[in-house]
């Protein structure tokens, strides 16, 4: 599903985030990336939905490589790639649904069918009554929840996090952690970069460990390690 | 491209006018500003080339014939001189009426004629325009080697001196118009610029879930093509008031002042500015955005 061949990314700046980096994530997986601070774990997430390219090598994606894609391809792709960050990135003066929604008018579906998908995607991440609140009326594991189905409503066939519990506290990052699990058993492949030691731990799930921008460690069922 | 994104498009787009009130209120009100300033100036300069194009109109060339030319004489020379190439209109001024012109000036009191002992020692003569005011030298110069004619006078000196302000006034209005001009794209600009610039999270969101770029620009195209039509709406309306109360009050007070005062023109004019304002803010916030989509 995604492969990374040979991965080198240098910022302009002359930072090199990744280096030489080869993966292989199956359709299904549930992977957890890990890595001290400035380890590249954002940079890889960067390169798989294409907000960034790689300097060298190949990144692979559903057996296309993305590197040179015209701007309406790059469209289509993230169509089947979901999208969630630490800092949720919702639209402020939008309701939950609205935010939701959005997702699904960018794609052109009618009226009718947001109606309909949208509330049984706030079913599933458990904001079925928090429709009508705005982000600001929320609290953070919400926020976090109402970016998370914003970015399944569509149903990527990928979904990626970059630190999706970065600003949670333990009890609500386990919720949302659990609510990818229960999306990842539907069939979404999904990446997950984060520093939580102890969710990483508890969750026996694959682990692709970075440092300085190498791989140095890629275990079947890791744990966060030293 | 589906109903419903058509409704999503332009709801989207009103929408985000009512969001943005201060930045929608800031970019019509900028547009409205500069189309108001530019369309002051712009018909300023028009009503000074008006100026400009009556005077130089008014240019005429008085060509005086021998005073002993025979009426047959004088017509052939007037036949001449109208198949002249550059010659618009020719007047033929009979002695008789050189004269009685001069009395006047002289008074009715004194009897011209009689003080001159009974001779009009005035010649025959002809007051002749020429199709380019700025081919009078020239023409004069043609016209003073016919037959039968005496002297040319059109001003000589002091023509070419009106010629060279009237040229320079025009030269003005036209920089000062190109001026504005820029003035108002830049503000516009830089004011849509801002408006959007206000709106970067939205559009990454938008590029996020996968919009494709045309799905993005669209309300951003239509929203500055409403604000830019009603801040050029409002200009040219106040041009439109205030212009024809100011010609109304010229034409009462300095009635010897030509004035743009054909409607038709003046809507054209103004419906030229309208139309400026519109594409403006139209193709300014499609522009602006592209920058937000390399995502
Ligand atoms: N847009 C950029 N331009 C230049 N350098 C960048 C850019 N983004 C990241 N970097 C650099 O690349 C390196 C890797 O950054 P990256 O954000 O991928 O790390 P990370 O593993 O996500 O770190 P963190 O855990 O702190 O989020 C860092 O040295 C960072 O400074
Ligand atoms: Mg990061």
């Amino acid at each position: 599903m995604i492969h990374l061949y040979n991965v080198t990314k240098e910022y302009p700046n002359g930072v090199v985030a990744l280096k030489n980096v080869t993966v292989n994530i199956n359709k299904g997986e549930f992977v957890f990336l890990v890595g001290p601070s400035g380890a590249g774990k954002s940079t890889f997430i960067r390169l798989i939905f294409r907000e960034e390219l790689p300097t060298s090598g190949q990144v692979i994606i559903a057996g296309k490589s993305i590197a040179r894609l015209r701007p309406s391809k790059v469209a289509v792709l993230r169509r089947n790639i979901g999208v969630v960050f630490q800092d949720f990135r919702l639209l402020p003066d939008r309701t939950v649904f609205e935010n939701v929604a959005f997702a699904m008018r960018v794609l052109q579906y009618s009226q009718r069918e947001i109606d309909q998908r949208v509330p049984e995607v706030l079913h599933l991440v458990g904001l079925t009554s928090k429709a009508g609140n705005y982000p600001y009326q929320l609290s953070g594991g919400e926020q976090q929840r109402t970016a998370i189905a914003r970015a399944i409503v569509n149903n990527p066939k990928i979904l990626v996090a970059d630190e999706p519990t970065g600003n949670l506290d333990p009890e609500t990052s386990w919720e949302i952690m659990h609510l990818l699990y229960e999306i990842n058993k539907r069939g979404t492949t999904l990446i997950v970069a984060t520093h939580d030691q102890k969710i990483v731990d508890a969750m026996k799930r694959r682990v692709i460990a970075l440092d300085r921008g190498r791989l140095v460690r890629d275990d079947q069922e890791g744990g966060y390690g030293l | 491209m589906k109903l419903t994104t058509v409704k999503f498009l332009i709801g989207q787009a009103l929408v985000s006018i009512k969001r943005n009130g201060m930045m929608s209120l800031a970019s019509t009100g900028t547009v409205a500003i500069s189309m108001f300033v530019l369309g002051t100036f712009l018909l300023l300069a028009l009503n000074a080339n008006l100026v400009a194009d009556t005077i130089e109109s008014n240019v005429e060339i008085a060509v005086l014939l021998d005073a002993d030319a025979t009426p047959e004489e004088i017509n052939s020379t007037y036949e001449d001189i109208v198949a002249l190439d550059g010659v618009l209109e020719v007047t033929h001024i009979p002695k008789e009426e050189a004269l009685d012109r001069l009395s006047r000036q002289f008074g009715e009191e004194h009897d011209l004629l009689q003080a001159l002992g009974g001779v009009n020692p005035l010649p025959d003569s002809f007051i002749v325009k020429v199709e380019n005011p700025r081919m009078v030298g020239e023409v004069a110069e043609v016209l003073s080697r016919f037959n039968y004619v005496d002297k040319v006078r059109y001003g000589k000196g002091l023509v070419e001196k009106l010629f060279s302000i009237l040229d320079w006034v025009r030269w003005l209005g036209t920089a000062v118009v190109v001026l504005l001009s820029l003035a108002a794209v830049f503000l516009i600009a830089i004011t849509i610029r801002l408006t959007v610039f206000a709106r970067r999270e939205e559009i990454t969101i938008m590029k996020y879930v996968g919009a494709t770029n045309w799905f993005i620009r669209w309300p951003f195209f239509l929203e500055g093509l409403f604000l830019g039509t009603l801040g050029s709406l409002l200009a040219t309306a106040a041009l439109y008031y205030s212009y024809s109360y100011l010609v109304g009050y010229v034409a009462a007070s300095i009635s010897f002042i030509p004035l743009i005062t054909d409607r038709e023109f003046l809507l054209q004019v103004l419906l030229c500015l309208l139309a400026g304002g519109a594409v403006l803010g139209a193709v300014g916030s499609a522009i602006s955005v592209r920058r937000f989509l390399k995502v």
